[in-house]
């Protein structure tokens, strides 16, 4: 909103003298703020006064109904440090992030390459691929807990006709991730998708036909056109898909609540127990805010070193 | 600058926000005040008697429970001209209690709730509620003929603070047909571990496991006091506040060996945490033995159908000698004490109703929970039922002959909902091979006793 603002001020400067320059740079600046002050209040009451009241309660001791007990300092910090259900959230939310976010845009990525061809009826192929999208966590979560039953298990049926024994998706401690995983990556397929298929008609023809003059074949051309030029779109699906695998909770809270032995407790669902099922606010507080840290990092390190291979038009 | 119009419609919109987030603040606000006219109105008309005293009841009876406590509540209401009680459901025994904590304090909250029985010590704790105990007093309410084994329960401090409504313990429900089957007689059903065991294995065979038990803390709490274990320290935590957790003891350790065991031979499924999925396992013919609630007695029954006959039976001990009993599973009403006397009493009526041995009778035929009262077996409707499901029977004989002791009258602890999860946790890691009984037990008493010494300390006790 400043940045347009020089020229003119500098233009009227020759007219104006310099008192009332400062006066009227004074209520310009106002006046942006005063555009800014909706966004600012909006972002007050919801982001920064509740971050404020966890780093406050984050020092606390909170009785079963979540009062504040008793003043502790940091040692919620240090507990949560050095207790082995926080180290464990944190290697399954990690785990969790590696199954999801590579596997997700890589299988958008090639259902938007697939589809972007031209040809008839492709549009029918686009919306059902774009279709995940439409669907709320909820309403996935329920129709992969039928899929997942471990009796009634649609996806066992048709393993057995392979001869593959019953899989216990949700009860074995090593499926229940990957089991979320895998609806978590169909649950995000319809947004990835339509970012990078939008990537990819944005590459202009021209590059298309030189490449095909040149005789360069479709795998060549993808590999050394197409990608380079939707790094940007995937760039960002990598950042966003990140921050939500961070903050997955839903289906976790539908299909498993943490278990089976806490093989997907991922962080957002610990802090939910802690603080809401538990009713301990300070420790709940206390790892929302590593968990606020950790995402910070992250992403100030995506864009500081992921971005240098990102290539704009 | 062509920046500008977009920027004016942006404003619009963010000012309209704004407005939209104030009204609805405000919104609340006078809802509050409504709320508080309402309470207000509830002491005129104690004293006026114009219009009558509304109670708001709070519970977690869903599905065909939800039905039957919907008709109790409208034959009170048709009954009672100046009480209107309104019935709310309000989610699990969980998600209702975590409502009421965020409740407490402010005006939002019920007249009367229906907290799960693991949820009493809590409740006492948080000096929100009026004990029942003053009504009872106050009213010379005759408790005589309560079920004694429903009363040691609730009862601390030989006080009761609240008053149980649904009870229920769990036993064990076996297929008739796939025990005549694989040779086992039907009407001598598995009584101890070892038997259980053996029944499990001869009647796996293809597309039919022995059994599964859910891993729900619930059934393994039953189980050590079935064998007369306690839970807690200091009594089971009923002669002091407890401090520590005796989940490790022997008797743990032997019944998740067991466990364990049946699993490994693969006659036992592990379908997981919840006892739908294993109901519904059972129903499919798919295990031929599973623990549950008598709660669910009917929808199991119902589920069945004409596919094969359900017995049911007592909950196992270790062997036949082993002395103990069930604990008393369900859920009481309590009344909150930051309502007007009016209501409270009003709710208290309600509580009267909910305790007659009719009302009793009505719920019991409905839902498989047992009467609370002895007199309710007298009335006709109960016999006719016991003899077209004999299978009632089993759930009031096994509350009939638990000998009242400290471990049958139930641990008490605060933090009660979150050691249940964990011991839920350390079953899960020894059925998955990722720790020994003893060693799972060991860690999970470890985790547990520190939660409770956080609770009391926040309690200040």
């Amino acid at each position: 909103m400043t940045l347009p603002n020089p020229p003119r001020s500098r233009a009227r400067a020759g007219a104006i003298p310099l008192k009332s320059l400062r006066v009227s740079r004074w209520k310009e600046r106002l006046l942006a703020y005063c555009f800014l002050a909706p966004s600012l209040i909006v972002f007050g009451i919801f982001l920064f006064y509740p971050l404020g009241k966890s780093v406050y309660l984050s020092l606390f001791l909170t009785d079963p109904q979540g009062r504040i007990a008793e003043f502790v300092g940091t040692d919620n910090f240090k507990a949560i440090l050095s207790s082995d259900q926080f180290c464990n959230s944190l290697w399954v939310t990690v785990k969790y992030i590696l199954f999801t976010v590579p596997t997700g845009a890589a299988a958008a990525l090639l259902l938007a390459a697939l589809s972007h061809q031209k040809l008839r009826g492709m549009k029918i192929f686009r919306f059902i691929f774009s279709l995940p999208m439409a669907v709320s966590v909820g309403t996935g979560s329920v129709i992969w807990m039928i899929l997942y039953h471990p009796t009634l298990s649609i996806l066992n049926y048709g393993l057995s006709f392979l001869g593959i024994p019953a899989i216990q998706w949700l009860t074995d401690p090593k499926w229940a991730l990957p089991s979320i995983a895998m609806m978590t990556v169909w649950l995000n397929l319809g947004f990835n998708y339509i970012v990078l298929l939008s990537g990819l008609q944005g590459v202009p023809d021209d590059l298309y036909e030189s490449a095909k003059i040149d005789g360069s074949g479709s795998v060549r051309t993808f590999f050394r056109i197409s990608l380079p030029l939707i790094s940007p779109s995937l760039f960002f699906v990598g950042v966003v898909s990140i921050i939500s695998a961070f903050q997955s909770f839903a289906q976790i809270n539908i299909l498993t609540k943490g278990g089976p032995m806490n093989s997907t407790d991922v962080l957002v669902y610990n802090i939910y127990q802690d603080a809401f099922i538990n009713y301990r606010f300070g420790s709940g507080s206390a790892q929302a805010l590593i968990l606020f840290v950790l995402i910070t990092t992250l992403t100030i390190l995506q864009f500081k070193f992921g971005e240098k291979k990102v290539h704009y038009q | 600058m062509k920046m500008k119009p977009f920027g004016k419609k942006s404003l619009a919109m963010m000012l309209l926000s704004c407005m939209m987030l104030i009204t609805a603040a405000c919104g609340t606000s006078s809802g509050g005040q409504a709320s508080g006219e309402d309470t207000a109105n509830a002491e005129a008309s104690a004293s006026g008697g114009s219009s009558p005293v509304k109670v708001v009841w709070w519970h977690s009876m869903s599905g065909d429970v939800g039905k039957a406590a919907q008709q109790l509540v409208d034959e009170f209401n048709a009954s009672h001209k100046d009480i209107v009680v309104q019935a709310e459901y309000q989610g699990t025994y969980d998600e209702s209690l975590n409502k009421l904590k965020a409740s407490l304090g402010s005006d939002s909250g019920p007249s009367l709730i229906q907290v799960y029985e693991i949820g009493s010590r809590f409740m006492i704790d948080t000096k929100a509620i009026t004990p029942v105990q003053q009504f009872i007093d106050a009213d010379q309410f005759d408790i005589s003929s309560l079920e004694p084994n429903i009363l040691n329960y609730y009862k601390f401090d030989d006080k009761l603070y609240s008053m149980p409504f649904n009870t229920s313990n769990p036993i064990l429900y076996y297929n008739k047909d796939a025990f005549k089957a694989a040779g086992l007689d039907p009407e001598k059903p598995p009584a101890t571990y070892a038997e259980v065991a053996e029944a499990a294995k001869k009647l796996t065979k293809q597309g039919q496991a022995g059994g599964s038990f859910a891993i729900y803390g619930w059934f393994m709490e039953q189980l050590l006091a079935n064998q007369g274990a306690e839970l807690l320290n200091n009594g089971n935590g009923r002669t002091s506040m407890a401090t520590a957790s005796q989940l490790n003891s022997d008797a743990a350790v032997k019944t998740l060996d067991w466990w364990k065991q049946m699993v490994d031979d693969k006659s036992l499924l592990n379908l997981g945490r919840k006892t739908d999925d294993t109901s519904k396992a059972f129903a499919a013919g798919q295990i031929a033995m599973t623990l549950d609630s008598t709660a669910s007695l009917r929808s199991i029954v119902k589920a069945a159908g004409d596919k094969f006959e359900v017995g049911t039976a007592f909950l196992p001990k270790p062997d036949v000698a082993t002395k103990g009993g069930v604990i008393v599973g369900g859920a009481s009403n309590w009344i909150l004490n930051n309502r007007p006397e009016a209501e409270q009493k009003a709710a208290w009526e309600f509580i009267k109703f909910l305790a007659e041995p009719k009302s009793q009778a009505e719920w019991h035929i409905n839902t498989g929970y047992f009467p609370i009262t002895t007199k309710a077996y007298d009335e006709q409707n109960v016999k006719d039922n016991m003899k077209q499901y004999p299978q009632f029977q089993t759930a009031v004989d096994q509350l009939h002959q638990t000998e009242p002791s400290l471990a049958t009258q139930g641990a008490v602890m605060g933090v009660f909902p979150e050691a249940r999860q964990l011991t839920e946790t350390a079953i899960e890691e020894v059925l998955n091979n990722k720790k020994t009984s003893k060693q799972a037990l060991d860690d999970a008493a470890k985790v547990i006793t520190s939660k409770i010494e956080e609770y009391n300390k926040t309690v200040g006790h």
